[in-house]
């Protein structure tokens, strides 16, 4: 799956925006992942990971980080977010120091992941570059929507649920970031970077209505 | 499958602002799911959206209406590979599986995203153009979507899938970067056929510094180079080490 591959937005925007993820293979290293997986959380939470959560049990801004843990299985998906390089580079130099084994993946914008990597000393084995959406675009909804649906790869973020949270912080009735926070929670896998959604909330409503 | 109960539904609409794929309609004064339209992905149910807890699933009758769901809500795990999501490892594992080697590219179609969604009848649009040039597409083992096509040589999907409309599904295979040029090609050859989008990701091996000379064809093809992607750093143990 490619559920974080293909964001869209402002390219500075997009800058400030990085999924990481540990991946165990079938039949070679998916058995037993719960003290590997614990240890990647514990990086990311050094790094200062602004979300993430499993797949199974859902992300940190609905569930608390205990929870999570405690629910880890073989089956699990461990992923989450950072908004600066530095923590990339923090978070990788753990994780390689530890030796565990996992394949780790750093999705973002080229310019920011491979310098990362380069002053980390890791080298990148492979990578899914993104082309862009194809086909049939004008039945897409407009940018700014894009610019939040695509932060949840799988796509759980209704296109009118943005609209209605626009709204809703339009009319002062909550704040960009209660407003991220409630979109995040559409995002059962942790991706979802809910400081950028704050932001573009904020940049995309009459600025006298933010509350 | 996900359904409004007409006894329940007071008309409300609430639902409607939590479709993905704007699925759910009025008719007078009750909500219903247009089933052609949706696409299982249980978002109405798992936010709990109805006050009066009129959205019921009903049990997922045949392999396709199951194939929908497991497809379109990441919750699931496939039942063949095994992976959540829509069910395939692609480039996340590739330093342990080695499954796009030196020399190949790997080819991720992300069919019906963002966030339209894609009939299957679609989704064998493309395959049929991808393996018509050239693309060897992956096996049931490796996506899901190889489970559904019979005849993995020519991409076409079985007849009885066509109809079903999911949130997204994967069309994976490789090709010799040599081949990447006439790939792309027949990629934008169908992408005027088709009625929904998809999203491209080609998955390349890199040198250490992270850049590849296979993508120097698109711009050939007036294509910019990508700015994003998806880096596997390299950090796990190769399966043949393991």
């Amino acid at each position: 799956m490619t559920h974080s591959l293909h964001r869209s937005g402002d390219l500075e925007s997009q800058k400030r925006d990085f999924n990481w993820f540990m991946y165990q293979t079938k039949g070679v290293n998916d058995v037993g992942i719960k003290p590997k997986a614990l240890a990647f959380i514990a990086a990311a939470e050094a790094a200062g990971s602004e979300n993430w959560g499993d797949v199974k049990t859902g992300p940190i801004t609905r569930f608390s980080s205990e929870e999570i843990r405690e629910k880890l299985t073989d089956k699990s998906r461990i992923r989450g977010v950072f908004t600066r390089r530095e923590q990339v580079i923090e978070f990788l130099k753990r994780i390689k120091a530890q030796e565990l084994g996992q394949s780790v993946v750093i999705t973002g914008v080229l310019s920011e992941v491979l310098p990362a990597c380069k002053e980390t000393g890791v080298t990148p084995h492979s990578i899914n570059y993104s082309l862009g959406v194809w086909g049939k675009k004008e039945k897409l909804p407009d940018d700014v929507t894009l610019s939040i649906t695509t932060m949840c790869g799988h796509h759980m973020i209704p296109p009118k649920f943005v609209k209605h949270i626009m709204k809703q912080v339009e009319g002062g009735r909550m704040t960009p970031e209660e407003g991220a926070t409630k979109l995040s929670d559409f995002c059962y896998c942790g991706i979802f970077n809910q400081v950028r959604c704050a932001e573009i909330i904020k940049d995309n409503i009459k600025k006298d209505s933010v509350v | 499958m996900a359904q409004i109960n007409q006894d329940k539904c007071v008309g409300c609409k609430i639902c409607m602002t939590y479709c993905t794929v704007d699925a759910i309609h009025q008719d007078g004064k009750k909500c219903y799911i247009n089933q052609d339209e949706c696409t299982e992905c249980y978002v109405c149910l798992r936010q709990h959206v109805c006050p009066r807890d009129a959205i019921e699933a009903v049990e997922l009758e045949g392999f396709y209406k199951q194939f929908q769901h497991v497809m379109s809500d990441p919750v699931e795990n496939h039942g063949v590979t095994g992976v959540t999501g829509r069910g395939t490892e692609e480039v996340k594992t590739n330093d342990v599986s080695g499954r796009v080697k030196k020399g190949e590219v790997g080819i991720c179609i992300d069919m019906g995203r963002p966030g339209l969604g894609v009939y299957l009848r679609d989704a064998e649009k493309v395959a049929m153009s991808c393996a018509k040039a050239g693309v060897k597409l992956a096996t049931a083992d490796h996506t899901p979507l190889g489970a559904l096509m019979p005849d993995l040589s020519t991409g076409k999907l079985a007849d009885e899938c066509h109809d079903y409309h999911l949130l997204s599904v994967i069309i994976e295979g490789k090709c010799p970067e040599a081949n990447l040029k006439n790939v792309i090609e027949a990629l934008q050859a169908v992408e005027g056929e088709i009625d929904t989008v998809f999203s491209l990701g080609l998955i390349l091996r890199v040198d250490e510094n992270g850049n590849t000379s296979a993508l120097d064809c698109l711009d050939e093809l007036g294509i910019p180079l990508p700015y994003r992607g998806k880096v596997n750093v390299g950090l796990g143990i190769p399966l043949s080490l393991a």
